[in-house]
């Protein structure tokens, strides 16, 4: 029984054990052996060549759960079964050499190994008529499979241990007796058994792609191999069904068959692919119940995710995409990053091939992420929304559709006001031929439209508005989610920004991008919401901190609502000054390393830098409060603040007066004659009193680019109010925020090595960084009575210490002297003993 | 739980044992020894992995792995110098048979007096006591066995030859020891040296410092100074009295610096390449082997003492002498390792006159400058690993040394500060790509801060004088990345000290920061936790980079937070004091102190922001009257230079004033000792003594700020 000290642990051992095995196993003995490990991760190689085996889940593969022998004992009645109808059809195809032959397996020493697993299959099923307990096999053949499996794992088990072994498999060679049987069923490690798993896995999975018609029920053996009680191989067997469902899952949609067409009698031909077409279809469905079923155990769910997402993005358009689609989707709020981004990518590819599936998956995903967003209340990673970014819609599909609503009645009635009467005088000849003719080109559209794989344009327009609808629906959805919570909310409870509204900054970023598509009926509500949302309110003393939205989500709505307003051609007829009280407002609250810069630049970029032709007024307080934020924020914020002031400037001719020092505060009289730096409100800071006094001391900012900013906005001063100074950097605000950002500075490659060209000069003898009360201690000299005391205490201990260790010495050399007396002693006993012996012996 | 009292326990004995400080003395010197020697730069990494280490397990100083992850930062030391020339003789000089010894018997009497009886002494005499009755036993068996008496004979003799032999075997091991009398050619006088002897010894040299007297002085100082090398060698018989110990050490530091520059006939600033050229003279010739002895001599003396104020003595004795170092390389180079250990150790003085040692050495003989410069960072890296509340000053003070340093030949030591620059740059860039923990970790300690603050002080100083640039450039960037990277504010500490180096860095160069945006995570209100703590832990930020996440809503470290940010916030304030925009740079930060003041709930910290605040406003207000009645515009460069110019040389303001008793309220507290302060006090001190200040970078740093 020490032999069985190589299986991996007594689970495995009831796995691989068929239920006939007598009880008497003992588990004392059963360990993990070292060797067992190493001997897994040699056999790397060896897997190799399956290239769709997924290394990294065999190697996650760690416990194994304890089967129950009634689902083995099934599990081997229906092979049995299926096998035994095979049969006559194998016998023949024995003969033939298997086309999987022609591929040799390159084991560990490098050896090439001609399969002949065909014909070890054919025996094993031979066997498996005489005993139940043939899955372990003890065929000649196949033992000298085994045989060779056993010396690769030669060197790295005891060689005693082999040997046994292999007398033990050497022998039912002769006689097939059924204790021996039992014998050579244990010697069948649990890791010979996945070897052999994996090499049938392989085996059926080439013949699959070599011909899939011919093979078609192959993918039964596969899919019962992966109902394996192993772990391991039920991943195998995932992974080798997907590369065989990859290749080859037909271009087209299976269609059920009607019963009609059932009556029908067809060809050999049709019949075979019909019964092909049913077995793949009735195998594919099983696939994906079993994937559905195991992405509930914690240990598949990896695998069975990445299962379905391969599939959907290769057969986006083939059946079943409903359910493959539904579970993605849901994955996509998955806490497992790696999952979640595996799903992410399959939308986003979905979206973006929509020649794949016509865009009906498209429609189908958006509409089960809008469900999923209803039914979580909105609290998802905000990873489920961003895949919007990603979908794509023709520009003039909201032009159209309100062009066709306002058509179509028109249409109406002219075609029954005036194609009533024009269709009169046609005969019916003519009638019929051009019913005939466009009936013609009807059907080689459809026909081309079937192959081509292609939309029509109107079918296409249809399927984007409704996609955008439910992606709007959703947006909205957040929206009013987020309203909702930031009412219900107290002054008192100030969460931390962002916790609460995970998806409100996609969802803020999605209708940026999507802004044109925006229907105008939404736009008045739109606004309204985001105005709130961005935290204006008409009480001017509320402090703003009662808003819970972060501040880069409020500037993020100010920069949506301007957006929307734009692309809407500015035609909408909506106040959005207070907007830019808001921002006037958040530039304050603005704090680095918290919000995020770029959204602040993006928001002078919308606001400010792109904006036409600004009241004076609010430009003057723009401009004065950017340049006093330049001076306590860093050079990245400054630039970017400084950008948006020079263009201010430039736009705004008047304001610059600013750049003067008129004495009386510039000769434009404002309603404030005083600056206040305070104001909430642009209109009544008084800024165009104020002098930029700033820009004086940020020429002599530290980075270069904010310091050269500056005083060429100095420059402007001395110019006449139409000319403006030489551009020095031609960039928007954010773009200028991006060059000088911190991460951009460190990702950049290192300066070359630093060449300081340093003349020579010897300092004197100076001291630069000590202070002279620092020196001046040094030179105290020690007190002399106190140095003579210190240096004879010193020289006591030093003799004390010498005289401690001779007089040690001396004392341990006088005890052993003494010790040495004794031996002396008996030395002399011993001596006279001897004399005494002499004495004798001379005597004798 | 077992871990943690282990910990305890270690930190006690490091803090209440005397011995610690001995001991860690000691271990500091033994690494210098095993620094495992290096080829190139290339194995330079492997080689420092294990050093910090093993410094970590001698000193038990932390378990904490942060510590051992910057060894990269270290430069490469060439060691060739350590075992070159140990092996020399010892310099026993051959005595002129022609000077007096002068035996006075009254001396022998007060040996015993003169020693302290302490416990070494009264088991001197037990062990005396009991070798006497042992003695007796001894002798009453020989006396009842004579033939016992040659057994012994015989086993005694046959001891010694084996104990000679075994002393061979290790002679060949202790190859290095170069206090090996025995094997010494001439053996020393071992005649009585007497406190006469020496007096009239001493009388003859300063008479004539030709004299054959020298010689036996010399040998005297020797023998002092190897005293209790080895307890068995016939030198130890020469001293009977402390006075005469005494005497000889103090004469031979005090003189003998005078007597070889008129032997040699040099004067007092003479520099390394005098010397080399009397290497040459027949004078030199005479003197070389009695120079030789005494510098090795005093070495030997400053290896043997402990005491931090006799070391002190020895180190401004010598320092008159460094120049005569210069023949003697492979003594210079173990006298600069001396040095360096005593440097680094924890005494105050002492520190320092090893500094001034190391400073004279270096700037005296250009050939150790090099080294000097490698071991003194090196030293400095290996110092600051750990920063507690007490050595903070002690750091200060060896970066302000190591700046002394390195400002000797700026051109020779840029190459090192640019070296250790790209290295402290490639980490930044590396934890900036990846962002993992543990190259944020490299960045994140103690000697990554204190090497970056090392840097910004050597600009500080230099900036005036040299064209420092790129380096500048290239510490810029490292301290805005090092505040990118760990935002919160459980970094605050951390930021607090970004932000005072970046003031340093605006106080030397005039150039502008935008400081606040390092400060607003301070000035911000956090939640206070409800439940007071029981015990009352003080958050000391001078020796903290982050706070532990159980402090952060704790009360105290509010309070440090804003006392802290008010104070760097103010240098920068004090700064910009006079500057036309003062108003504008103000506005930020007191809209958010205001909005402190209204809502903190610590009731500590309403004076003090209320006071900032009201300065802060005098000063605009100030400012605002000034300008108002300028004529001139903003674009006129010229023109804001000069504005109040007048009034900030005079160096009156309130607001300064305001700044200074901040600043020495923070100092008072023990707490950041900060450049800028001192050099308030620094001029304080100048001008109570009508002194005009040395000219250099400090002056003009003062000169801003006042």
């Amino acid at each position: 029984m020490g032999k069985r000290s190589g299986s991996k642990s007594k689970d495995k051992n009831k796995v691989i054990l068929p239920p006939l095995l007598p009880p008497d196993v003992d588990d004392d003995d059963v360990h993990i052996s070292d060797e067992d490990l190493d001997f897994y991760g040699g056999k790397k190689n060896f897997a190799a060549r399956f290239h769709q085996f997924d290394q990294k889940v065999i190697d996650r593969y760690v416990g194994r759960t304890a089967g129950d022998e009634a689902e083995v004992e099934r599990l081997y009645e229906e092979r049995e079964k299926r096998k035994a109808s095979r049969r006559p059809q194998e016998e023949d195809g024995d003969l033939e050499v298997d086309p999987v032959d022609a591929l040799p397996v390159k084991t560990l020493q490098g050896e090439l190994v001609y399969n002949r697993a065909k014909k070890a299959r054919y025996e094993e099923n031979t066997g498996s008529l005489k005993s139940k307990a043939q899955e372990n096999g003890a065929d000649a053949k196949q033992s000298m499979k085994k045989d060779e499996l056993k010396g690769k794992s030669k060197s790295k088990k005891g060689d005693d241990k082999v040997k046994n072994t292999q007398s033990q498999i050497e022998a039912p060679k002769g006689k097939l007796h059924s204790d021996v049987l039992e014998e050579v069923k244990e010697e069948l490690s649990a890791e010979e058994l996945f070897e052999k798993k994996k090499a049938q896995l392989a085996e059926l999975g080439m013949a699959m792609l070599e011909d899939p018609e011919a093979n078609i029920r192959s993918l039964n053996d596969m899919l019962s191999i992966s109902n394996d009680k192993d772990q391991k191989v039920v991943k195998l067997g995932l992974m080798s069904l997907l590369a065989v469902f990859k290749d080859i899952i037909p271009s087209y949609r299976i269609r059920q068959l009607t019963e009609k067409e059932l009556a029908v009698e067809v060809s050999k031909e049709v019949k075979k692919t019909r019964y092909y077409e049913y077995t793949l279809i009735r195998c594919y469905k099983a696939y994906l119940q079993k994937l559905i079923s195991l992405e509930k155990q914690s240990h598949f769910y990896p695998v069975a995710v990445r299962c379905m997402c391969a599939l959907l993005d290769t057969a986006p358009h083939f059946n079943f995409r409903e359910s493959l689609l539904a579970s993605v989707v849901k994955n996509l709020n998955s806490s497992d990053d790696v999952v979640r981004k595996m799903c992410c990518e399959t939308i986003k590819s979905i979206f973006i091939n929509e020649g794949k599936h016509r865009g009906e998956a498209t429609i189908e995903a958006v509409r089960l992420i809008a469900d999923h967003v209803k039914l979580n209340d909105c609290q998802l990673h905000p990873d489920s929304i961003e895949v919007f970014l990603s979908l794509r819609f023709d520009e003039d599909i909201r032009e159209d559709e309100t062009e066709e609503q306002k058509m179509k009645p028109k249409k109406n009635k002219r075609w029954q006001n005036q194609e009533a009467p024009k269709q009169l005088p046609v005969s019916d000849k003519k009638k019929t031929r051009q019913e005939l003719i466009s009936k013609a080109r009807e059907e080689v559209d459809a026909d081309l439209r079937a192959v081509s794989f292609t939309l029509g344009p109107k079918e296409r327009k249809s399927i984007q508005r409704e996609t955008l609808s439910a992606l709007f629906e959703t947006y909205f959805r957040i929206l009013k989610h987020t309203m909702s919570i930031s009412n219900s909310r107290s002054k008192a409870n100030i969460v931390s920004p962002g916790a609460s509204h995970p998806l409100l900054a996609p969802c803020l970023e999605g209708l940026g991008k999507f802004s044109h598509l925006i229907d105008l009926d939404f736009m008045g509500e739109l606004i309204a919401c985001l105005k709130k949302l961005s935290g204006y309110s008409d009480r001017q003393d509320e402090i703003p901190h009662d808003n819970t939205l972060s501040v880069s989500e409020r500037m993020q709505c100010c920069i949506v609502a301007f957006k929307v307003w734009r692309s809407n051609l500015e035609a909408l007829n909506v106040d959005l000054q207070d907007f830019f009280v808001q921002l006037y407002n958040l530039i304050l609250e603005y704090r680095p390393d918290r919000d995020r810069g770029e959204v602040l630049a993006e928001a002078l970029k919308t606001l400010l830098w792109e904006g036409k032709q600004q009241d004076m007024l609010r430009a003057a307080a723009f401009i004065k409060r950017l340049a006093t934020f330049a001076l306590s924020f860093g050079s990245a914020e400054a630039i970017a603040a400084l950008v948006t002031l020079k263009h201010l400037l430039q736009k705004n001719s008047k304001c610059r007066n600013m750049l003067e020092n008129d004495s009386g505060g510039g000769s434009l009289s404002c309603l404030v004659a005083k600056y206040n730096p305070e104001a909430k409100d642009p209109y009544l800071s008084g800024a165009l009193a104020s002098v930029l006094w700033e820009l004086s001391l940020l020429e002599k900012h530290y980075d270069i680019s904010v310091s050269s900013m500056a005083s060429n906005i100095l420059s402007m001063a001395s110019l006449n109010p139409t000319q403006n100074p030489v551009p020095i950097l031609n960039v928007n605000p954010l773009e200028a925020y991006r060059d000088l950002s911190i991460e951009r500075e460190l990702s950049k490659p290192p300066s070359k090595a630093l060449s300081l060209n340093i003349k020579k000069k010897r300092r004197g003898k100076e001291f630069v960084a000590l202070s002279p009360d620092v020196l001046q201690k040094a030179d105290c000299s020690v007190d002399k009575d106190e140095l003579e005391e210190k240096l004879q205490s010193h020289f006591a201990v030093l003799r004390g210490i010498s005289e401690n260790e001779r007089l040690r010495a001396e004392l341990n050399h006088t005890l052993s002297s003494i010790n040495m007396y004794k031996e002396y002693k008996k030395q002399k006993k011993k001596n006279l003993k001897l004399k005494i012996v002499k004495k004798k012996l001379a005597r004798v | 739980m077992a871990k943690k009292l282990g910990k305890k326990a270690r930190k006690f004995a490091r803090k209440n044992l005397q011995s610690a400080a001995k001991r860690n003395r000691k271990i500091r010197n033994q690494i210098n020894y095993r620094r495992p020697r290096r080829g190139g730069s290339a194995a330079r990494e492997d080689g420092d992995e294990d050093v910090p280490q093993r410094v970590d397990d001698a000193t038990m100083a932390t378990n904490d792995a942060t510590d051992a992850l910057i060894n990269g930062l270290e430069f490469s030391e060439d060691d060739a110098e350590i075992d070159a020339g140990l092996s020399d003789s010892d310099g026993y000089l051959s005595e002129d048979p022609g000077c007096p010894y002068y035996s006075d018997s009254e001396d022998g009497d007060t040996v015993k007096d003169c020693i302290m009886q302490d416990g070494l002494d009264r088991q001197n005499d037990d062990i005396n006591i009991d070798i006497k009755k042992q003695k007796k036993k001894l002798k009453k068996l020989l006396d009842k066995d004579p033939e016992f008496a040659n057994f012994l004979e015989k086993w005694q003799t046959e001891l010694k030859n084996y104990r000679s032999k075994e002393d061979s075997d290790e002679d060949g091991m202790d190859s290095m020891d170069d206090d090996d009398v025995s094997n010494d050619g001439n053996s020393p006088n071992t005649k009585m040296l007497t406190s006469k002897t020496i007096s009239e010894w001493c009388l003859l040299v300063s008479k004539e410092p030709k004299s054959p007297a020298l010689r036996n002085l010399l040998n005297a100082f020797r023998d002092a100074c190897q005293y209790g090398v080895h307890s068995d060698s016939p030198s130890m018989q020469r001293f009977q009295s402390t006075r005469v110990f005494y005497q000889i050490i103090t004469f031979v530091l005090t003189e003998s610096d005078n007597i070889f520059r008129a032997l040699l006939e040099i004067s007092d600033d003479a520099n390394k390449g005098q010397i080399m050229n009397l290497r040459n003279s027949k004078k030199w010739q005479t003197v070389d082997p009695l120079l030789k002895s005494y510098l090795r001599n005093s070495l030997e003396l400053l290896s043997q003492l402990t005491d931090n104020k006799i070391l002190a003595f020895v180190l401004t004795r010598l320092r008159a002498s460094a120049v005569l170092f210069s023949a003697y390389p492979s003594t210079s180079s173990r006298l600069l390792k001396i040095l360096f250990r005593l440097w680094a150790s924890g005494n105050q003085s002492l520190s320092l006159s090893a500094f001034l040692m190391i400073r004279e050495v270096a700037s005296l003989l250009p050939d150790s400058l090099g080294l000097c410069l490698t071991k003194a960072y090196n030293t400095y890296l290996a110092g600051t690993k750990l920063v507690n509340d007490r050595n903070t000053k002690h750091i200060d003070f060896l970066m302000n040394c190591l700046v002394e340093l390195y400002s000797l030949d700026v051109q020779k030591s840029c190459e090192r500060v640019v070296t250790s620059m790209v290295q402290l740059n490639s980490i930044l860039r590396q934890a900036s790509k990846t962002r993992e923990k543990e190259d944020l970790r490299k960045i994140d300690n103690w000697q990554y801060i204190n090497c970056v603050n090392l840097w910004v002080r050597f600009i500080c100083c230099n900036y005036k004088d040299y064209n420092l640039n790129p380096l500048f450039s290239q510490v810029l960037q490292v301290i805005r990345g090092v505040a990118h990277l760990f935002p919160g504010s459980r970094y605050l500490p951390l930021r607090l000290k970004l932000a005072q180096m970046l003031n340093e860095l605006s106080a030397c160069s005039q150039m502008f920061f935008p400081i606040p945006s390092l400060l607003f995570d301070c000035l911000e209100i956090r939640e206070v936790s409800q439940k007071e703590e029981t015990q009352k832990t003080k958050v000391n930020f001078s020796s903290m980079l982050k706070v532990p996440k159980n402090l952060l809503k704790s009360r105290y470290f509010q309070e440090e937070c804003v006392l802290s940010a008010i104070q760097v916030l103010s240098a920068h304030f004090a700064q910009w004091s006079y500057h036309v925009s003062f108003p504008e740079i103000a506005t930020i930060p007191l809209m958010l102190l205001k909005r402190l003041h209204e809502q903190t709930t610590i009731e500590v910290l309403h004076r003090p922001i209320k006071r900032l605040i009201d300065q802060v406003n005098e000063n605009k207000e100030f400012i605002e009257r000034k300008r108002e009645v300028v004529s001139f515009s903003p674009n006129d460069k010229a023109s804001v230079d000069s504005f109040l110019q007048e009034e900030k040389n005079s160096g009156n303001a309130s607001f300064k004033r305001f700044y200074s008793s901040i600043a020495e309220n923070h100092q008072a507290k023990g707490k950041m000792v900060k450049p800028i302060p001192k050099t308030q006090h620094y001029r304080q001190l100048l001008i109570s003594k009508g002194v005009t200040p040395l000219c250099g970078c400090r002056e003009k740093n003062y000169q801003v700020l006042m």
